[in-house]
């Protein structure tokens, strides 16, 4: 990403960022009330962006592009699973798995002295 | 919060201010701070990835949902294109719509504006959606529309204050630290996804996605995310439809 300046960056932000997401909520307050939540089409579409943002964090914990690329594999998959696992027994709590997961990755990183 | 008896006429352009000023002060309460944290993380981010600090501040207020900007720069860092990224960011903010017409009726007000209606909407993220259902309620229906854009700007206020604090912190921090600071989006991304998953098909669709981006890193022109998105999310969505044992 090398080489784009702030001014292209925002352009790309406003038309590949802004507009696409934003046509949902204008949907919403247009055609919201005829919209029927459990046809097909919505279902599939919702299938659609749970497998994207599930996608989104495979490729930023399995693939990284960053400093994360330091760590082994095994580290950056147990971490997330650690965080799962924390948010699961500590009655369902986000905190508890982000602290499970961010506690298992700093202790694991010092020990192998990387990053 | 106490129910003052209904201002005259002529009063509304200032209860309207007062309940502007009452959403943002809003604003400044537990979800809040929950989101400069994952705001500091998706900072952290832009930096590691090289993007433009502004124009990730003007993802923040405008884009105003995180897996579209995470999409769009991690992508951007991978190569994709950027019809393809643009078909990627708008699959992934189908969420936002149920959110919109859920919460609407709770906006709107006693008179119906389309403006202040697609105004109200673009502040609709996860975190406005729930604290909404929550404050909204015990707002005079007059102010409602003035204290959610107030609750909103607020919330969006906060969380460009994060990303520009994580942007910068991330030169600063020692090296554990800032690798913590880049786990920040996907841990949190993974605990919305297992918090939010019920049925079989958002467990298939989330083993899809997972699976098919090792497979897809290489993909020619920059299409991983929508192979692993559209190709898993459908497949989910197929098994799931004709496995048999289905109920309905």
């Amino acid at each position: 990403m090398s080489g784009l300046n702030e001014w292209t960056a925002a352009l790309i932000v406003i038309f590949v960022g802004f507009l696409p997401n934003e046509v949902w909520r204008v949907l919403g307050v247009l055609f919201g009330r005829r919209i029927d939540e459990d046809s097909l089409g919505m279902r599939w579409v919702k299938a659609v962006a749970t497998a994207l943002l599930a996608a989104v964090v495979a490729r930023l914990v399995l693939v990284p592009s960053g400093a994360l690329v330091a760590l082994p594999l095994w580290l950056r998959a147990g971490a997330v699973a650690g965080g799962i696992v924390g948010f699961l027994a500590v009655r369902r709590s986000v905190l508890a798995g982000v602290l499970a997961a961010e506690a298992i990755l700093v202790v694991g990183a010092w020990w192998l002295g990387v990053a | 919060m106490t129910h003052p008896p209904r201002p005259p006429a002529d009063a509304s352009d200032s209860r309207s201010a007062y309940w502007f000023l009452r959403g943002m002060l809003a604003s400044l309460q537990v979800p809040g701070l929950v989101l400069i944290v994952t705001f500091v993380g998706f900072g952290g981010l832009l930096h590691d990835l090289g993007f433009p600090v502004g124009a990730g501040i003007l993802s923040t207020v405008l884009v105003w949902a995180l897996p579209a900007q995470v999409i769009l720069i991690g992508g951007l860092a991978a190569g994709s294109s950027l019809p393809a990224l643009a078909l990627a960011v708008c699959l992934s903010g189908v969420r936002l719509l149920p959110m919109v017409v859920s919460l609407m009726p709770l906006m709107r007000g006693p008179r119906p504006s389309l403006w202040r209606e697609l105004v109200c909407a673009h502040f609709v993220a996860v975190t406005l959606w729930v604290e909404g259902f929550r404050l909204l309620p015990k707002v005079d229906v007059a102010g409602r529309p003035a204290f959610a854009v107030g609750l909103g700007l607020g919330l969006s206020l906060l969380s460009a204050f994060g990303t520009a604090i994580g942007f910068f912190l991330s030169h600063m921090l020692p090296g554990p630290l800032a690798v913590a600071l880049l786990l920040l989006t996907p841990i949190s991304f993974t605990i919305l996804l297992v918090r939010n998953a019920r049925h079989t098909v958002d467990w298939l669709a989330i083993g899809f996605g997972t699976a098919i981006i090792p497979l897809a890193a290489d993909a020619p022109g920059g299409l991983d995310l929508f192979w692993a998105g559209v190709g898993g999310g459908t497949l989910a969505f197929l098994i799931d439809r004709y496995r048999p044992g289905r109920a309905s």
